[in-house]
């Protein structure tokens, strides 16, 4: 079978770029002021709710929520809601005209709970009101007759360690018969074998919570009815193709009787998936209800108790190895919490299963994981996708079997990390580019490693300094979670000037920029010509979601197919109007050029009138789509993804022993990333997601009653860094190994630059701690008290 | 109740309810959509905004407490010199990522620079504190307003 051309295409570029220096492109890579950044500095883009001010005459929908984490509900009444003024409908699961169900990957999330509630955040009436101040104060009239059920919180009451089975309990998804959401495992080699004759092995238990994304924009949605029943919405959504989905299935309409639009987003982190579609759905149905348009605003409080969160995980690690320091197997059960629906918890389950063994060549590994149901916040998408979980478990393992083989942690991961030309756990050739010891040999250099391992073990102070280091790699894109593909719309318009169309958003994260970075490189314009449109599910075709660090790959490579095929035709008529080889033609907009010609040059605008004059087509569609990912459930060998990401984080601590206060002094990150395509994208990120995984691994956690009522639902009582926290230096570096399937050899960032971080932290604080200390070192966030406790245990300070 | 204040240097004057936050007659009323609804209870900054010069939550403020006080929101000072500095800064720099922290930081450190042109990073720091970004981990940020030091 021949190559389809967009993979010849993405090849071709590749190996024709190959050896050329990222500094030698005029665009890639380069310092480039971020195409919203004037307007964003001016308070211009348009987030949902800014969308207020444009409308008339609209209605609020205010979502009642249940008072129990666990209940049936008997019977529900809205009449006394109903006639509070200003109120104009109060929905309940049975006015829901198709399907009652949000649940991103499989049906278990009603929309508007009917039988039972299962967390604190279910909703169970809708009020529609003339203004927000009515329809909240309606709430107290909505009436609901509960028979409260067993909340469970630990996950360990679902399942047991020595096999995972379920144990008998009160089911919160009675309807499926298991709260066991999902299941996988890793049987690779012969580890019982290993585990019996292995000189040394370590074992420990570790702990990672809830993490909550705390975007700055709370979730909104702004639905207005359409001629035809048919309804356009504007919501906070990373995916508006998977909201249009989920709000045509609520409302029981096709697909393109259902638009969707997103604006500027506040930030997302993988929290703005699934809960758009559920504001979308909700705005949505009161506008068809009323006709009016409607409005869906979440305060802080809500958003943290209305939208997922990252699975806390609970695991148990055995590693073995030889004396010489070689890594012979590994043993593990791992409990992932999805809380009361399983949102995209299938998904994460399975990117933890497949990083669970970490960068490391392992030929032995015996692992079980799964994702069990509890009655608290449903946890889904964030920044990392239960690889952050594992990475904390394994690097944490990876630094005792250092101690207890009396080895430096650097040269314990040098002799077991993955290269060029090794398999992965399982199986996958890594045929290209894999940057990690380049990555962890930078890290090293850049924090000055060995002097202050050793120069730090021997401080006796109150203030204990640490120095630590965590390696990983990450998957990119989607992989075996279903067909990963994405394509843009680049149109050149008669003035020269270009617009780009895509079905991905931008959340803050950058990669829009990345596709018009490569754009630009391509067609040979700059930058400022242009113009990025807002994902509209009715202007373009699906792009698949923007999640897993795809973007850069996957609608960087559609953009690439298109540009190259627009350069091409472009190419061939200034060669015929100046007179050379089309390959021989320099696009450098305003000019256009032959190359050993550049006093003869005909303009950009000119080239595009001649184009148009001549028929020539100024628009172009990129399609690229990966290919399938294999993956055998029985024993998790395969090729689950179709290219890593690799990293290397060093982080220098100080712990005051008096408080159990860390502060972290300095950080290095060092990314591998194929080849850097937006620098200041790049950067943001290798920063951004240190200070997030610093909030992770020292600060963030929720905190429930046994009721299952979260106690710390807003930002005074959530901590995350703010710029006080900060550490003196984060230095980020890259390394460009190349990927043959990335644009210009790119891999993705976004989910990467958090995955290494708190293990780094956590081994920075075991190194400060010293010896005796480090098997503690097992859960974080590691908090003042929790750090002060483990202190005290120890007797570190009298 | 009748409330008269000087909003980006014009007067105005508006009839609210005396529940009313200084945010929502901001951005309901006068359209002002740089200044965002974060959390409503003074903890992210989304919504400062400068009174008097100096920055302050405008969701703790009630609109009736401003009678007589001069407002300010980056809409009014797109023709300011110190104004222009700072966001060029911030564009360079490459200190925004989603933009929904933006307008408040850009207030807070203009307050801060129109009264110290040379403030120490610790000045820089705790000036900061009060406004959060979930994006960029604040690092741009803090190199914008140092690279504008005079
Ligand atoms: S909205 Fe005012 S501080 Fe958050
Ligand atoms: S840039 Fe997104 S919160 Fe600051």
């Amino acid at each position: 079978m021949s190559k389809p051309d967009y993979v010849e295409i993405i090849e071709e570029i590749f190996h024709k770029y190959r050896e050329k220096k990222t500094r030698d492109f005029k665009y890639i890579g380069k310092k480039i002021v971020r195409w919203d950044a004037i307007d964003k500095v001016l308070g211009e883009p348009i987030f949902t709710a800014d969308l207020l001010k444009y409308i008339k005459n609209p209605v609020f929908v205010y979502s009642v929520r249940t008072e129990y984490a666990h209940a049936k509900i008997k019977s529900i009444d809205v009449s006394n809601a109903e006639k509070y003024p200003g109120v104009l409908n109060v929905l309940t699961a049975k006015d829901i005209p198709g399907v009652n169900d949000v649940g991103y990957v499989i049906p278990d999330q009603p929309l508007i709970a009917d039988r039972k509630v299962r967390y604190i955040g279910d909703t169970i009436a809708l009020i529609i009101a003339e203004s927000y101040e009515n329809a909240v104060d309606a709430s107290d009239y909505v009436s609901v007759d509960y028979e409260p059920l067993e909340v469970i919180l630990d996950p360990l009451k679902i399942v047991e360690w020595n096999g995972l089975e379920e144990k008998p309990h009160t089911l919160i998804h009675d309807e499926r018969g298991s709260d066991v959401l999902s299941r996988y495992k890793i049987r690779v080699g012969d580890p019982k074998k290993v585990f019996n004759e292995a000189p040394v092995i370590v074992e420990n238990e570790y702990r990672t919570p809830m993490q909550e994304h705390a975007y700055l924009e709370p979730e909104a949605a702004i639905a207005l009815p359409e001629p035809g029943d048919a309804v356009t919405i504007y919501a906070k959504t990373q995916c508006p193709f998977d909201t249009r989905k989920a709000v045509a299935q609520v409302l029981g309409l096709p697909f393109n009787k259902v638009r969707v639009i997103a604006p500027a987003l506040g930030g997302g982190f993988g929290g703005a998936e699934d809960v758009g579609n559920e504001v979308a759905a909700k705005a949505a149905l009161a506008a068809l209800i009323t006709k009016r348009p409607a409005v869906v605003l979440f305060t802080r409080e809500e958003s943290f108790i209305g939208h997922s969160k990252r699975h806390s995980m609970i695991a148990r690690y055995k590693h073995a190895a030889s004396r010489d320091g070689r890594l012979l197997g590994i043993e593990a059960e791992i409990i992932l919490d999805t809380g009361a629906y399983a949102s995209l918890g299938p998904f994460v389950g399975w990117r933890a299963i497949v990083h669970s063994t970490g960068p490391y060549r392992v030929e032995n590994a015996w692992i079980d994981l799964a994702v069990v149901y509890t009655n608290k916040v449903y946890a889904g998408a964030f920044r990392g996708f239960g690889n952050p979980q594992v990475t904390f478990a394994v690097e944490r393992q990876m630094d005792l079997l250092a101690e207890e083989l009396g080895m430096d942690p650097v040269e314990f991961r040098l002799k077991n990390i993955l290269r060029n030309g090794d398999r992965t756990v399982h199986g996958q050739l890594l045929d290209h580019g894999v940057g990690l010891e380049e990555a962890i040999k930078k890290a090293v250099e850049a924090s000055g490693w060995f002097e202050k391992r050793r120069r730090y073990n021997l401080e006796k102070d109150v203030y204990r300094r640490g120095i630590g280091i965590a390696v990983f790699y990450h998957g990119n894109s989607i992989g075996a979670e279903g067909a990963d593909y994405s394509s843009a719309s680049i149109i050149i318009q008669r003035d020269g000037s270009i617009i780009l169309r895509s079905g991905v958003t931008d959340m803050g994260q950058g990669s829009i920029q990345s596709l018009i970075n490569i754009l630009a490189e391509t067609l040979g314009v700059p930058p400022s010509y242009i113009r990025v449109e807002p994902a509209d599910t009715s202007t373009v075709p699906d792009s698949g979601p923007t999640v897993a660090s795809r973007v850069t790959v996957m609608t960087g490579n559609a953009v690439l197919v298109a540009a190259y095929k627009l350069r091409n035709r472009l190419n061939k008529l200034a060669a015929e109007m100046l007179g050379c080889e089309p390959e021989d033609i320099v696009i450098e907009a305003p000019n256009v050029y032959c190359r050993d010609d550049p006093e003869n040059s005909i303009t950009w605008q000119e080239l595009v009138e001649q184009s148009f004059w001549k028929g020539i087509p100024l628009q172009e569609f990129g399609y690229y789509r990966a290919p399938p990912a294999e993956w055998d459930e029985e024993t998790g060998r395969g090729s689950p993804y179709f290219t890593y990401t690799f990293g290397a984080i060093v982080s220098e601590v100080e712990v005051d022993l008096e408080t159990g206060v860390t502060r972290v002094l300095e950080a290095v990150t060092v990314y591998d990333i194929g080849r850097v395509v937006n620098l200041i994208g790049a950067e943001l990120h290798a920063i951004g997601g240190y200070i997030q995984g610093m909030g992770y691994a020292l600060m963030e956690d929720l905190y429930y009653d046994d009721q299952g009522r979260v106690y710390n639902t807003n930002l005074s009582t959530y901590h995350i860094p703010t710029a006080k926290d900060i550490p003196k230096e984060i230095k980020a570096y890259f390394v460009e190994a190349g990927y043959y399937h990335g644009p210009y050899g790119a891999k993705g960032l976004g989910e990467p630059s958090i995955v290494g971080i708190a293990p780094s932290i956590a081994n920075a604080i075991a190194h400060a701690l010293g010896g005796k200390v480090n098997r503690d070192i097992n859960k974080i966030p590691l908090t003042p008290d929790t750090l002060y406790m483990i202190i005290k245990k120890h007797n570190l300070i009298k | 109740m009748k409330v008269r204040f000087i909003l980006n240097n014009r007067e105005v004057e508006v009839d609210v309810d005396p529940r009313e936050i200084l945010l929502d007659t901001l951005r309901y009323r006068f359209g002002l959509k740089s200044v965002k609804r974060g959390c409503e209870r003074g903890e992210c900054g989304t919504c400062t905004v400068l009174i008097n010069d100096k920055p302050v939550y405008s969701c703790m403020v009630l609109t009736v407490q401003v009678e007589g006080q001069r407002i300010t929101t980056v809409e009014g000072l797109v023709n300011d010199d110190l104004f222009k500095k700072i966001i060029v800064s911030f564009a360079e720099k490459g200190a925004i990522q989603c933009g929904f922290c933006t307008p408040g930081f850009i207030l807070t450190a203009y307050a801060l620079y129109r009264i110290k042109d040379k403030p120490s990073i610790e000045d820089i720091l705790k000036a900061l504190e009060g406004n959060l970004c979930r994006c960029t981990g604040y690092k741009k940020i803090v190199d914008a307003l140092t690279s504008i030091r005079s």
